[in-house]
């Protein structure tokens, strides 16, 4: 039940939904698939003036583009599932999208940009996202800017989007065949991610790079020579993570000790057994 | 005493009746229910653990669009006296409270209720909440009940010398002389986090005062119709005819359904005051609210050399929260009541402190309390197992109760019917292939990653009690007619929590009249219909909602058999109904032929019965009593289900994760009415075990506040976390209750949450790990990993 009455704008362009968000700024909601959002507004904890859906925006959700597979803000799980261009050119993503939680329905309504967006913590996307380091293009009525993924994700719950910004598309290089692999660990059926590692090999094969996701408020790089020792990535990871995250479902200490064995893992599911 | 019937049906997998109605979306649950002109109740809770409330402003909220009424705990007082406890502290000489609908004068706990409003629609109620002004004198709080019981600690309630509500023991034999008599003692503590059920229909009643006729209609999701009657009768002075309680269908209750809850008189003091229905329906995030079972455990045992044990002595604090006018806190007491569970253990004394704080109340929870001390029987028996390098099922085998003692009277007075304990053991080893786990545990390196642990679990679980003076009564009651047409109409004071036991007495009265299952109709949870009864809890309603309706079936199929042989020219006792016939040899006529001559025929050939096919039969089972024995103690549970649970696991010793790979229980509750629905029982009572085992854990803020407000945060097993649960069944019928059932409704619970504990432990006892605090969480799994690495560096 949500409390506070609200404006639903569901334009069909792209300019009226931007004009959306020049002129409400900071009190406007952007509306994916609304399985973050929604269940935020009947709890109270947001009370947007105005709800920008951009179910009728009719963006193409997928497409190969010089080099990239680019989503689209309205992208779902769903999409990123079944797109042949995902399976062939960025399966780590599509590993990951694999592993979300809350079942077909979920699956179909909850979008990538949507996850990006909220820059939750204990999230899927933002490690995997920042392992491919992807680009996160950012609309406003004063046109198009590129962030790359890493720095899009300023801290928990913050990214680089300004108000009046919509994220319009995610742009994600090209990786082919180049191994990867990817691990989540979460405590049950239902958890949120506690701790996911997503690496990627370089296109020469001589580097790897590994982010580290939810265990901190914003995922960490790790970038190295290709098979690492186990000892050198458990060493760097606890390093980079200055900060950890700390919830009502895993404490700052138990994310700290498994963030470094998450890395190994997808090191070793990648094949660069460290 | 089981009486001698041709089971067709009991017995038997029949489907559920209304199944369709469940599939297809026709189950009409209180939500379902619209009465025109219906207003929306939002509730105001209070933020603060503990504070006085100086004043409370409602004017700017009156106002407000669609708001039709506002009301605080002064107005309400007004209106409404303070709800009759379900079981008041007070009747075993404790401490009580008087719970109100709206908090008077102070607030015990974050999430009271301080105010409400009735508004046009739930948009309106729950925006006018922001304009009530409240000012508190915050107080100190306490969340803690081991800090509680501390001199100095601030207390629950203002004007209380101490938080202590109840305290006590069982015992009997001396305790410290056997523990020194003993070859071997160990003390181990354990934690029992705070946890709850959580039904996927959360509750929901709707209150409509009929000013023509001056009666309150209260449609609620409960489970005691009749008891909640007498309650808001109380509460709202009105008489106990005046208040019509109707219960539907029903999504799940488990215990939080029994009465108590503040918002049951609410939404009828708003109707009174004005003259509409309302309808409140609480959200996850209330039902998180109320809590259940949190306990701290020291156990200290004495034990031979082979493993028996000779005495035993728990020591129990539990953290109830702020009392509600609910019967949650009974359950710590009947946490000590239940020990030794079935173990002949004939030295114990089992001492219980109830402490109030802060945090929200408790009601009732499936296992009430009973799992608990499964829970710590079980530790027991793997630790006396481990200190002594033995198997732990032959340390079970060496303290179970043999079965030639039964009935056999445990320490504390529970007089337990009757059981194959041994071969239940021995069976469920069997079943899930036992050598085999153990033989690869011994191949396992010490390095392992993946450790594999077995843990085996007995489950005693007293059901269908009784409580002294209390409307907890024991007896239930049914009505059973046949109409002219032959249709059969049974009236029953138990109720379904939706778990289909409706459809167990439908086969019950249905094999007496020699009918199906489909030809019966089963009315149950409305207080104007049915007789008087105590609704469903404690494993009750085949025992005795099933038995009555026997005995009134039984009063029917008598009268029916008299007017067949009659008819047909034979001798009553020859006849015999079957197949929807009465037959005596080879003639027979339909049933219905018969039931509309006793209606037809009443001065004719149905001459020589009462034409009533219509009998109202109460069932009071055996082994049940109020009076004291010799030694002081009621005997409050009739019949005593038990089962052995085993849970293999898998442990991700670098993550702390647990997988539950394989689940097996050989259960037995006596005469198996129907076994689908005992299955369905079991399955749903081993998912909450697991739960508690592993993540499902209520937590609170400093400032005590509920951080676990929805299931994201509050963790439950899914499909995806479960095995396959394998039962089997032994079938021990009870010698002291009509068909011999003991109950399936409450069992489940503490066998499978020991099992679960027991196996994480055994995969983790060669690293030295000790586990004293639930759930076992990744987090407290690798932390105690990491605790006994530290403690044994060479481990």
């Amino acid at each position: 039940m949500i409390a506070r009455p609200f404006r639903h704008e569901r334009p069909t362009d792209l300019d009226a939904a931007l004009a959306v968000l020049a002129d409400a700024g900071t009190g406007a909601r952007v509306l994916g698939g609304g399985t973050l959002l929604v269940p935020e507004m009947v709890a109270g904890e947001c009370a947007p003036t105005h709800v920008l859906d951009l179910g009728r925006l009719g963006l193409d959700p997928v497409r190969l583009e010089g080099g990239d597979v680019v989503l689209a803000a309205t992208a779902t799980y769903a999409d990123v599932l079944v797109h042949p261009a995902v399976a062939a050119e960025a399966p780590l993503l599509a590993a990951m999208a694999a592993g979300v939680t809350g079942g077909v329905q979920l699956l179909n309504a909850a979008t990538l940009a949507g996850s990006a967006c909220q820059a939750a913590p204990g999230s899927d996307a933002p490690g995997t996202l920042v392992a491919l380091d992807a680009r996160m293009r950012l609309a406003s009525t004063a046109g198009v800017r590129e962030v790359a993924a890493q720095d899009f994700f300023v801290d928990a719950f913050r990214t680089a989007l300004q108000p009046h910004e919509l994220l319009l598309e995610i742009a994600v290089p090209c990786t082919g065949g180049r191994s990867s692999g990817y691990v989540k660990l979460k405590h049950s059926a239902s958890s949120w991610p506690i701790a996911t590692s997503a690496c990627l090999l370089s296109v020469d094969g001589s580097r790897v790079r590994v982010a580290i996701g939810a265990a901190g408020p914003v995922p960490v790089v790790l970038e190295t020579d290709a098979e690492p020792g186990a000892a050198f990535v458990a060493a760097e990871v606890a390093s980079l993570l200055e900060v950890t995250w700390d919830d009502v479902l895993a404490d700052a200490a138990y994310r700290r000790r498994v963030a470094p064995v998450a890395a190994r893992r997808a090191l070793e599911k990648a094949g660069l057994t460290p | 005493m089981t009486t001698d019937v041709a089971t067709t049906h009991v017995g038997a997998r029949t489907r559920r009746l209304r199944g369709d109605a469940f599939l297809t979306g026709r189950a009409r649950y209180v939500g379902d229910i619209r009465p025109a002109g219906t207003l929306h109740l939002a509730i105001l809770r209070s933020p603060h653990a503990h504070a006085r409330i100086r004043h409370v402003d409602l004017d700017a909220a009156r106002e407000l669009p669609g708001v039709v009424a506002v009301l605080d705990g002064v107005g309400a007082a007004e209106l409404a006296d303070p709800l009759p406890h379900f079981v008041d502290p007070a009747t075993f000489g404790g401490r009580s409270v008087d719970v109100r609908c709206l908090a008077l004068g102070e607030v015990s706990y974050a999430g009271q209720p301080v105010a409400a409003v009735a508004a046009e629609s739930i948009h309106d109620a729950e925006a006018a909440l922001a304009a009530i002004g409240v000012d508190y004198e915050v107080l100190p709080h306490v969340l803690d009940a081991v800090e509680a019981l501390e001199p100095g600690a601030p207390r629950a309630y203002a004007d209380w010398p101490d938080n202590v509500v109840l305290a006590g023991s069982y015992t009997e034999g001396d305790v410290d002389e056997e523990l020194a008599a003993s070859e071997h003692v160990l003390t181990t503590t354990m934690t029992i986090q705070r946890y709850s059920q959580q039904p996927m229909e959360t509750r929901g009643y709707i209150g409509t005062w009929d000013e023509q006729t001056q009666r309150m209609t209260l449609h609620g999701s409960c489970q005691n119709p009749h008891p909640l009657r007498a309650v808001l009768a109380t509460a709202l002075r009105l008489g106990e005819e005046q208040v019509h309680v109707v219960v539907p269908d029903v999504g799940g209750a488990f215990g939080l359904k029994m009465h108590g809850h503040a918002e049951e008189p609410l939404v009828c003091v708003m109707s009174r005051l004005t003259g509409r229905p309302v309808r409140w329906t609480e959200r996850r995030s209330d039902c998180l609210l109320i809590g259940g079972r949190e306990q701290h455990h020291t156990v200290t045992v004495g034990f031979e050399a082979d493993g028996t044990v000779r005495a035993l002595r728990d020591d129990l604090v539990a953290n109830v929260g702020a009392l509600g006018a609910a019967p949650g806190w009974g359950m710590a007491y009947l946490t000590a009541l239940a020990f030794p569970t079935g173990y002949a253990i004939r030295t114990v004394d089992a001492r219980f402190r109830i402490v109030a704080t802060n945090k929200s109340p408790w009601n009732a929870s499936r296992g009430y309390g009973k799992e608990a001390t499964n829970l710590m029987m079980e530790r027991v028996m793997d630790l006396v197992a481990r200190e002594l390098g033995l198997d732990p099922a032959e340390v079970r085998h060496r303290n179970l109760i043999p079965d030639d003692a039964f009935p056999y009277k445990t320490t504390a007075g529970l007089n337990i019917d009757s059981g194959q304990y041994h071969l239940a053991l021995d069976r469920v080893l069997e079943l899930v292939d036992e050598p085999a786990v153990r033989r690869e545990q011994r191949d396992q390196p010490m390095d392992a990653t993946v450790r594999t642990g077995l843990g085996i679990a007995f489950e005693l679980t007293p059901e269908a009690g009784g409580t002294p003076g209390t409307l907890v009564g024991g007896f239930d009651t049914s009505t059973v007619r046949m109409a002219p047409s032959g249709q059969v109409t049974v009236l029953t004071g138990v109720t379904t929590p939706g778990g289909g036991n409706d459809t167990g007495i439908a086969q019950i009265v249905a094999d007496r009249l020699g009918l199906s299952p489909a030809d019966i109709s089963i009315v149950q949870g409305d207080t104007d219909r049915c007789p008087y009864g105590f609704g469903n809890f404690s494993g009750r309603s085949m025992v005795v909602g099933g038995s009555a309706s026997a005995l009134a079936a039984d009063d029917i199929a008598e009268r029916l058999r008299a007017v067949a042989a009659a008819m047909l020219g034979g001798d009553a006792d020859d006849v015999v109904l079957r197949d929807g016939r009465a037959w005596c040899g080879d003639r027979s006529l339909p049933v219905e032929d018969v039931a509309r001559t006793v209606y037809s025929e009443a001065f004719g050939v149905a001459d020589a019965v009462t034409p009533a096919l219509e009998s109202t039969r109460v069932y009071k089972p055996d082994n049940l009593t109020f009076v004291p024995d010799d030694r002081g103690r009621p005997q409050t549970y009739p019949t005593y289900s038990y089962a052995v649970h085993v849970a293999i696991v898998d442990v991700d010793v670098e993550t702390g994760i647990t997988s539950l790979r394989r689940f097996g229980v050989v259960h037995d509750c006596g005469t198996i009415i129907n076994p689908t629905l005992v299955e369905g029982q079991m399955h749903g009572a081993v998912a909450m075990g697991v739960g508690a085992a592993l993540m499902e854990s209520i937590v609170h803020g400093d400032d005590g506040r509920l951080v676990t407000d929805r299931l994201k945060r509050y963790l439950m097993p899914r499909a995806g976390d479960l095995p396959d649960i394998e039962i089997e069944h032994l079938v021990t019928p009870s010698p002291f209750t009509l068909l011999g059932a003991k109950g399936a409704g409450e069992a489940g619970v503490g066998g499978a949450l020991s099992a679960v504990v027991g196996a994480v432990d055994d995969a983790l006892a060669p690293l030295g790990v000790t586990l004293d605090r639930l759930p076992l969480t990744p987090p407290t799994v690798l932390e105690a990993i990491h605790a006994a690495a530290v403690e044994r560096p060479h481990a």
